[in-house]
């Protein structure tokens, strides 16, 4: 047995099945089915032939935030960059290849994104591996895509161990006690997000921790600015600032680690569509509802129902489109919006609950000053009622169909039993 | 016309009487077992603090407040019967219960029977007196908008009761630690469901004009803490009956 011969593979598959039956046997299977394909087949009952299990699942979402995870890391060092030139009063254009994709800008990345990547995964999949050891059930794949999405929506600043403490939070209240991956009612990476905003808000909010460095340069003589658009905005009561468009849209601005770009987020979202992973009707609806209310708000100030005076003013005239490519709301329509387990389930519904997302994030962002960033709560507040939109649309069939059943007795009655079966087949 | 609507939105979302108070617990984790049952609890609420809270505004303007008996004659203008507020808001909402009680045994035995004792027990509902007191304590100035604010809240606390009904029929499904089932992952989501409606506190409060209504706001929160410390001492007493029944 102890050849040197055997692969990895096999070695795997061997203590896999020294340890069935014991305690840690879920552990072995994680890693086993993790780094290869399994190679058990079932034996008997039914069973479907799919490439597509949980795990593909997960891994489809996970390349599509490669792209994104890579343009942040780059991001973070030329936002660090530019802050500093912006503190010294050197303006600087973004220019790809000169000044974005280089070694300086990613080696900030290295440094401080991909640590918390690493917390958050490391963290998370402890959990998980106790949990599915002690309830002795096969470690679920579940946290793979939210381990990949936590570092992304949190400020590249966030220490570390707060990080370690909301994984924690997240992963225990807001998934294992409803019995893992697939139970949950609200998003894990957003509880997570929300943990870390109610409980630490000083790292979370404000003007400081957007863009590396801004907080351990605050108050000295070589402090740099850190905010974000919306802050701006919402802080100064202003609807311009010194962004272009297509800064906005390929994501050369501040803000949470992986949610900038929203030209490569739109890439991934088509991927997610045409892999069909992630449902294309909640994100067209989100993206109505946030345009629907930014035109009523546009509308309201063009109107001349609101005064220049008003604290609201700055970020209600802010143009309706606009709020698609800064912020959150791209990130968290394509990537947390669609969450198949949290949102709404039935087609019409998920009509409904998107629509609701762009409605209130957009919402929050102008009446909100305290969170410009509320994208994240909107759709929590949307987790919470899915599953009553999902139950009054499941009703809502079921009362047109037993109306259709109730029209459809124009069979001649033979005996009761028949003609109670051929309505039940026009149905 | 704008300040009904902002008590009207401000009531539901942002001062919910289940999420940012957490009144009406007792009920609200008793009855939300089933959709259909809630929206039946649901409604009897709405409407018994759509009832109440006018009514009580009433007594508060003409019997209770400090020298609100004026308009009995000078020589009354002095009395403050405001230490009888519980008991009178109390005998409101008891007869108005009574009246919901019969009417739904009329029309409708079955949510009569699926709420059981619950519906007489609207009665010690502390989120119903909570409405009336918080109406006391914030000074609502019209008649109209103590409606509006008692409507308000009803339908804040039906949407709670309608989201966690529907939660629960959903995690009917879901493995659940068995220490964890029932009671105790309902306390859990609850708490997770004032998370997602935490994203409108403080919303509403950046308006200019309106930095004085939230100071004068919060000057009442602090005077509103007594009777907070009262409606606690409501909460358990109707959660002991309910436990008792």
């Amino acid at each position: 047995m102890r050849d040197k011969r055997l692969t990895f593979k096999k070695r795997l598959h061997i203590l896999k099945h020294r340890y069935r039956d014991k305690k840690m046997a879920p552990a072995f299977n994680a890693f086993h089915t993790f780094l290869y394909a399994p190679n058990e087949t079932t034996h008997n009952g039914s069973h479907v032939r799919a490439a597509d299990d949980l795990k593909r699942t997960m891994n489809t979402v996970i390349m599509a935030l490669i792209p994104v995870l890579l343009f942040s890391m780059f991001n973070a060092g030329y936002q660090h960059y530019a802050a500093i030139d912006a503190a010294n009063g050197i303006s600087r254009e973004v220019s790809l290849f000169e000044n974005f994709l280089t070694w300086d800008n990613f080696w900030i990345g290295i440094v401080h994104v991909l640590p918390l990547v690493i917390v958050s995964y490391g963290v998370g999949l402890l959990i998980e591996f106790i949990f599915a050891v002690i309830k002795g059930h096969e470690v679920e794949e579940g946290y793979l895509v939210t381990g990949m999405l936590v570092p992304l929506i949190v400020p590249i600043d966030t220490p570390l161990w707060m990080l370690a403490v909301a994984v924690a939070f997240g992963v225990v209240i807001g998934k294992e006690v409803f019995g893992g991956t697939g139970m949950n009612i609200l998003n894990p990476a957003l509880t997570i997000r929300a943990f870390l905003f109610f409980a630490y808000p000083t790292w979370m909010s404000g003007d400081k921790v957007w863009v590396q460095g801004a907080v351990e340069r605050a108050g000295g003589p070589d402090a740099i600015s850190g905010e974000t658009i919306l802050g701006y905005l919402a802080q100064n009561n202003a609807s311009e600032f010194n962004y272009s468009v297509s800064d906005m849209f390929f994501g050369f601005i501040p803000g949470s680690v992986g949610e900038t770009s929203a030209f490569l987020i739109l890439l991934g979202g088509l991927f997610l569509i045409f892999t069909k992973i992630a449902s294309w009707r909640i994100m067209v609806s989100a993206v109505i509802g946030s345009l629907v209310m930014g035109l009523i708000f546009n509308g309201v100030v063009d109107a001349g129902w609101i005064g220049e005076t008003s604290k609201f003013y700055g970020l209600m005239s802010f143009d309706f489109w606009k709020h698609l490519i800064v912020g959150g709301l791209a990130f968290g329509i394509v990537y947390m919006a669609t969450d198949p387990v949290t949102g709404s389930q039935t087609n019409r519904g998920k009509w409904f609950y998107g629509f609701f997302i762009g409605f209130i994030s957009v919402m929050i962002r102008v009446f909100n000053p305290a969170y410009p960033e509320g994208v994240f709560l909107a759709i929590l507040l949307m987790n919470v009622f899915a599953p009553t939109i999902d139950h009054y649309v499941v009703r809502g069939n079921v009362n047109r169909r037993l109306k259709r059943f109730k029209n459809a007795t124009v069979y001649p009655k033979t005996t009761e039993g028949e003609g109670a079966k051929l309505q039940v087949e026009t149905v | 016309m704008l300040e009904h609507i902002e008590l009207f939105f401000k009531s539901i979302f942002i001062d919910n009487m289940v999420f940012a108070t957490f009144l009406g617990m007792c009920s609200y984790l008793a009855v939300s077992k089933k959709v259909t049952t809630a929206v039946g609890l649901g409604a009897a609420v709405i409407f018994v603090l759509a009832v109440t809270v006018p009514l009580n505004w009433l007594l508060d303007q003409y019997l209770l407040q400090d020298g609100a008996l004026a308009w009995l004659g000078p020589e009354y203008a002095d009395y403050n019967l405001s230490f009888l507020s519980f008991i009178l808001f109390i005998a409101t909402i008891a007869t108005m219960v009574q009246l919901v009680e019969i009417v739904v045994e009329k029309f409708s035995p079955a949510l009569y029977n699926s709420l059981g004792i619950f519906l007489p027990l609207i009665a010690v509902n502390c989120a119903i007196l909570g409405g009336s007191l918080f109406m006391q304590s914030r000074e609502i100035p019209t008649l109209g908008l103590a409606f509006n604010y008692g409507l308000a809240s009803g339908i804040g606390w039906f949407l709670a009761i309608l989201a966690i009904a529907a939660i629960r029929e959903k995690i009917r499904y879901s493995n659940v630690p068995p220490p964890l089932r029932g009671l105790g992952i309902t306390f859990i989501i609850t708490g997770l469901m004032a998370i997602g409606f935490m994203s409108f506190g403080g919303m509403l409060t950046g308006g200019g004009s309106e930095d004085n209504v939230t100071d004068a706001a919060v000057a009442k929160e602090e005077e509103k803490k007594e009777p907070a410390e009262e409606e606690l001492e409501e909460n358990a007493v109707s959660f002991n009956q309910a436990i008792n029944k």
